[in-house]
């Protein structure tokens, strides 16, 4: 057991070492290679602005980490060959203020308040449905209508009701992950073995004492699992929502800040792009860890 | 009627009555707003005029013939269906693929593995700065950004699958002289199946979800996105609520298809009744 988790990490870390030399080396190739020799194809790809090399990656990062500009450094700079200068994305973020921690901080934010609201809400209308027919029948084709609308597509019609401000960001992420935890719930409390519930009717369980002490504990798992999906979706919809509009967060920083209505139109340095979703993963990863020790923890009873 | 004929009744019955009164109750909404509701709104740098915040059903009725006739609607829905297709077939390919194998082998999965966990929580949306970088503004991106999606969403899946078909089978059909080959081609990929084709679900509402914000990219008519940043610019709520409701209606349309699939190729599956 023990020889199989050293493989396990030992390979996992040599494709993660051999992955990093690659593109090292692929992306400081122009360095070793005169690009004129190389096919027109291949010499377009291979350069900095498309395929950032790894120091550049690691400067936006210790930039964008430290923030406000080193006006020493990027005045006297000289331009070499495969060298990317502190970029004008990288000026922009610093000229609003942005940094990578506090940007990562609001994001997270945003996404733990999704959660905290969305699913609560998301789960009682889940084992409502779950738990009685009739409001199954009722409310199961709203939530069927509801939940094929993409959350993003509501943002600029929430805007004109609730304004400019935290709300119209924040709703999409709590829609989408009550929209996700319904189905967890629904199927967790509808498909407890039936035996149990006999079992618990037949000794005189009925109402809350069934549903606290047979219906929850049973559904749990599939809770948790709802959970760990809602996590993952109310990053995707924070940061999607913050490409779209917010002047902070993650998704702002990927974009380079700007205009709502020009978001996508200006040119952004793959180096800080490449910062911002490793530390996106980074952080959805760490949340989901969490939220795996949590799952463990709190069903230790099903194994 | 028999019983289960009369349970689906009165489930249609209660359906049709829960969507009905939602209806209703939003015609009246619009009818008593239309007066009282805002037209001019401060929408953080400028005022807008004429906005409906809730447009009834004269004005929706209105645009929606406006978008059918002029053919707008029609040939967004089909470029945008397009793309999702491809990006869905190109992404589910590669993840059903890669699935398998890491699945399969457990080399392969280890040193797929570090990789995996980053592209999963990496949001698909925030490698669209970058793939416009990488593949330009144009078609490429867009059916890149929702292949990946879905890759991700199916390799899982795929995955998943193929480790959870119980070890006896896969014993008992060793034992019985079956080749590695033949156990996994007869035993592993039907009991992967459901998992496999339960993963294309999600990947597939996800298609449609990315489709949204793809489109900003070279934003072009005809498109859903498009069509839709563009009532969010003027803004114009009618043209909004129809351009959100045509995505739902097509997301809500595949997944029934994507179910009604389902259902048929896992009817091996069914046991009782």
């Amino acid at each position: 057991m023990k020889s199989v988790t050293r493989q396990r990490s030992f390979l996992g870390l040599v494709s993660l070492a051999t992955m990093l030399v690659v593109y090292t080396l692929v992306s400081n190739a122009t360095r070793f290679v005169d690009s004129a020799t190389l096919p027109n194809s291949v010499a377009t790809v291979l350069r900095p602005e498309v395929i950032p090399p790894t120091q550049a990656i690691a400067r936006a990062f210790t930039e964008l980490v430290a923030g406000g500009p080193k006006d020493s450094a990027s005045e006297g700079h000289v331009h070499t060959p495969g060298h990317v200068h502190s970029s004008d994305h990288v000026e922009a973020l610093h000229q609003q203020g942005v940094t990578l921690p506090a940007s990562l901080a609001i994001s997270a934010g945003r996404v733990l308040f999704g959660l905290a609201v969305g699913a609560p809400l998301g789960i009682l209308i889940g084992l409502l449905m779950g738990w009685s027919r009739r409001a199954d029948d009722y409310l199961h084709p709203i939530y069927v209508l509801l939940r094929s609308v993409p959350p993003l597509a509501l943002i600029t019609y929430l805007m004109l009701w609730l304004g400019h401000g935290e709300a119209h960001r924040l709703i999409p992420v709590v829609y989408a992950v009550a929209a996700t935890v319904v189905i967890p719930a629904y199927h967790g409390i509808r498909d407890v073995t039936s035996t149990y519930v006999v079992a618990a009717r037949s000794l005189g369980a009925r109402g809350g004492l069934l549903l606290r002490k047979v219906l929850l504990p049973a559904a749990s798992p599939a809770l948790f699992a709802g959970l760990r999906y809602a996590l993952a979706i109310a990053w995707i919809t924070t940061v999607g929502a913050e490409m779209l509009m917010a002047e902070n967060g993650m998704g702002n920083l990927l974009v380079g800040g700007g205009m709502w209505a020009s978001r996508l139109q200006t040119r952004s340095d793959p180096a800080v792009i490449m910062v911002g979703i490793v530390a996106v993963a980074a952080a959805g990863w760490a949340m989901d860890t969490a939220a795996r020790i949590l799952t463990v923890r709190f069903t230790r009873w099903v194994r | 009627m028999s019983p289960i004929g009369r349970a689906r009744w009165t489930r249609v019955k209660r359906a049709l009555a829960a969507l009905g009164t939602i209806a209703v109750l939003y015609g009246i909404a619009a009818e008593i707003g239309r007066d009282r509701l805002p037209r001019r709104i401060w929408l953080g740098v400028h005022y807008v005029e004429g906005v409906e915040l809730l447009p009834p059903y004269r004005s929706l009725a209105e645009e929606t013939e406006f978008l059918v006739q002029s053919g707008i609607l029609a040939s967004s829905i089909a470029v945008s269906t397009g793309r999702v297709l491809i990006g869905f077939l190109l992404g589910s390919a590669v993840g059903i693929f890669l699935g398998l194998a890491t699945g399969r082998a457990a080399r392969v999965e280890y040193l797929a593995e570090p990789w995996v966990t980053f592209f999963r929580f990496t949001p698909a949306l925030a490698l669209l700065p970058l793939y416009v970088v990488w593949f330009g503004y144009g078609e490429m991106s867009k059916v890149l950004l929702i292949a990946t999606n879905v890759a991700v969403v199916t390799l899982l899946g795929a995955h998943q699958g193929v480790r959870s078909a119980p070890r006896v089978y896969l014993d008992a059909a060793a034992a019985l002289g079956a080749s590695r080959k033949l156990v996994f081609g007869k035993v592993v990929l039907p009991l992967a199946f459901p998992e496999i084709f339960a993963s294309a679900r999600i990947a597939l509402g996800l298609a449609w979800v990315t489709i949204v914000v793809a489109e900003l990219i070279d934003a072009k008519m005809p498109s859903l996105g498009y069509l839709l940043a563009l009532a969010n610019a003027y803004p114009r709520v009618p043209t909004m609520v129809i351009g959100i409701a045509t995505i739902g209606a097509l997301v809500l349309a595949f997944d029934t298809l994507a179910l009604f699939l389902h259902t048929r190729a896992t009817h091996w599956m069914r046991r009782t009744g």
